[in-house]
């Protein structure tokens, strides 16, 4: 198991730059995650650490030991593939035990931890088939075998659950979770499914256009996201942006009449974030802000509404769903100040 | 429905006639006696024999099939097997390093397109200087020459549809390239082996004019012994005997062909990846 230390690495394909100067240490035994929308660099900053792509500049260091030079089967690390890569000609026995073969391990050694594997991932009864024989989430399963029955200095994972149904997903998650704790290995774990992310990370990895946003745990991230691009990216629905600016001490909110202190250093205010749960729905003329629902939701538990502030644009708000609010009612909206995240006009969080 | 279908199944008779009408032919020749050959051209044979079979293989001092059949054995599996073990590797390094993609993958496809008497002159040359001439070696190795592009093109395509994700998954699984190659490229290419094997040993039995042209004694194949049959006994051709000498050296090719069929088509890739 190892720590791994990323220092200003980029990646470019012809003259796309794909990573831009990513440095990042992940701790010994971390579960790190790494998020972000389609095409932002996961995949190919996974594959940097894996070796299967060579780096532009920068270094890759793992287990104190420079690996930027060296090729995927010198650097002792385990990857389970977004696409499976399960070896169609083995069995799923055959293709489990395919990397303790290479190493050299003993038959007797190699059948007990291919044995171990399965019973963790439920494979027993498909041992003696083929890939092809398989559904898609026995073949993620067998993926994940493949690579849990070695010990690499660490694990990658590229979306490993991206084809399974929801159910299924839950369990292996959860499955991944135990893995992660029995073994107390080093795992890199891409994905674009919030929840997945803030489950199972330890500390999460917010990349945006090869660029890294933020890291941090998942509590940090939400609770204190160090711009609008992780404040918004992480939270369903999206963090509201209120068009906020501070003036003689106060917060002055466009079509607002109430008067908020503004906390010391809130100075440059340009943009305030505020989540949807944070935001009370009240009578029409208790609020901060008032406007019309032009969006109504049930939840079950709870009922989502979309409200057009006018002068605040569109912000959306959790409310209990017995009141029963229909598209076309007024209603008030209130928060508190502390609840606010501020923004400065690029974007970046003020205190 | 019913009248349609036996006119259609009518239609495939009469075609199937047609067509393998010469194979047809010669094999109703090859049972007739020399007499009856001269005196009845109908497919019908009056008093079936096996005297032509038997002349076959039956060693004179001049004839002798065994020996043709080992020779065109012998050079067939050079000139089968001797393109595989090159054309395997070969593939490889063309589609997944690039090597020789833009210059000699399209020049050794293209050798097929020459007409390959253009070679015979210099080869006849250095086949004599090196002492290959009248050898199943020397023959052999020509024929792999023959089979080379369409090893390359096959074996090329083979590769390609390999997912490149299955030969990163073996990297990270700690396999180099020697393990690579023989434990996941390899198995993965086996149809288009076998194809490759079927296709060239066929070509190469069947090949007649450098087995004219190369060989005297020693290293003559099926293909040009058999025409040492067709005049047997002097005078005119003995058309008894060549037909059965044709039925005796088309058979080995014919059931190589039954024998592999099943294994010839078919893709080995299905369940590597999501589709
Ligand atoms: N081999 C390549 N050649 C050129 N461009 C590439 C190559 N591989 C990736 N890219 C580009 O690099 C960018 C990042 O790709 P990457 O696969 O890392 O995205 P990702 O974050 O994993 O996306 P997704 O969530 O869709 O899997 C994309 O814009 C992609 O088009
Ligand atoms: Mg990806």
């Amino acid at each position: 198991m190892a720590e791994i230390r990323i220092e200003n690495l980029n990646k470019s394909f012809g003259a796309v730059s794909v990573i831009k100067d990513v440095s990042l240490t992940i701790p010994d035994g971390d579960f790190c995650v790494f998020v972000g929308p389609s095409g932002c660099g996961k995949s190919t900053l996974l594959r940097l650490i894996a070796g299967l792509e060579s780096a532009t500049s920068g270094r890759i260091v793992i287990d104190g030991r420079d690996v930027t030079a060296l090729e995927p089967y010198d650097r002792h690390l385990s990857m389970v593939f977004q696409s499976y890569a399960l070896y169609p000609h083995m069995t799923v026995k055959e293709n489990i035990a395919f990397a303790l073969r290479t190493a050299k391990t003993p038959e007797a050694a190699i059948a007990e931890k291919v044995a171990k594997a399965a019973r963790i991932l439920r494979l027993e009864s498909y041992l003696d088939r083929k890939p092809g024989a398989l559904s898609g989430g026995q073949r993620q399963r067998v993926a994940i075998g493949r690579a849990i029955v070695r010990e690499p200095k660490a694990f990658l994972f590229d979306e490993p659950l991206s084809n399974l149904d929801a159910a299924l997903r839950a369990d292996t998650r959860v499955e991944i979770a135990s893995l992660h704790k029995s073994l107390a290995a080093t795992m890199i774990y891409v994905t674009h499914d919030q929840i997945e992310a803030m489950t199972l990370a330890d500390r999460i990895v917010v990349l945006n256009e090869g660029q890294i946003m933020q890291v941090g745990t998942p509590r940090e991230l939400y609770e204190r996201p160090a711009n609008v691009f992780v404040a918004q990216f992480l939270g369903s629905p999206k963090m509201n942006i209120l068009p906020a600016r501070a003036a003689e001490g106060m917060i002055v909110l466009p079509g607002s009449s109430s008067r908020l202190a503004a906390p010391a250093g809130w100075g440059g205010l340009v943009a305030a974030g505020l989540r949807a749960e944070d935001c009370t729905v009240t009578g029409p003329d208790n609020g901060v802000l008032s406007g019309i629902v032009v969006v109504s939701e049930y939840h079950g538990a709870a009922q989502q509404l979309l409200v057009d502030t006018d002068a605040c644009g569109r912000i959306s708000a959790f409310t209990t769903a017995d009141r029963d609010l229909r598209v076309g009612d007024r209603v008030g909206l209130d928060f508190a100040t502390e609840k606010l995240h501020p923004f400065d006009g690029g974007g970046v969080r003020l205190a | 429905m019913k009248p349609r279908l036996t006119l259609r199944w009518i239609v495939f008779a009469i075609a199937a006639f047609v067509m393998n009408f010469p194979v047809l032919a010669t094999l109703v020749t090859a049972f007739k006696s020399s007499g009856e050959v001269s005196r009845n051209p109908s497919l019908w044979i009056e008093a079936p024999t096996l005297e032509n079979f038997a002349t076959v293989l039956t060693i004179s001092d001049r004839l002798n099939v065994y020996h043709y059949l080992w020779n065109s054995l012998a050079a067939a599996l050079i000139g089968s097997v001797l393109p595989m073990i090159v054309a395997f590797p070969m593939a490889w390094a063309m589609v997944r390093r690039g090597y020789g993609r833009a210059i000699l993958f399209p020049l050794v496809v293209n050798l097929r397109a020459l007409p390959l008497i253009i070679f015979a002159i210099p080869l006849y040359m250095m086949y004599a200087t090196l002492g290959l001439l009248d050898t199943r070696l020397g023959l052999g190795l020509l024929l792999a020459i023959v089979n080379l592009p369409l090893a390359l093109m096959l074996l090329v395509n083979a590769v390609a549809e390999i997912p490149v994700e299955l030969e990163e998954a073996a990297h990270m699984d700690g396999a180099r390239l020697p393990r690579l190659l023989f434990k996941v490229v390899l198995p993965l290419c086996r149809p288009a082996l076998i194809t490759t094997f079927v296709f060239g040993f066929i070509t190469a039995w069947n090949e007649f004019l450098f087995g004219l042209m190369l060989t005297t004694r020693e290293a003559v194949p099926m293909t040009v012994g058999a025409s040492f049959f067709f005049a047997t006994s002097g005078g005119g051709v003995q058309w008894g005997t060549a037909s059965a000498v044709m039925v005796v050296a088309a058979l080995p090719p014919l059931l190589l062909g039954l024998i592999m069929y099943r294994r010839i088509t078919g893709s080995m890739v299905a369940g590597a990846v999501k589709g």
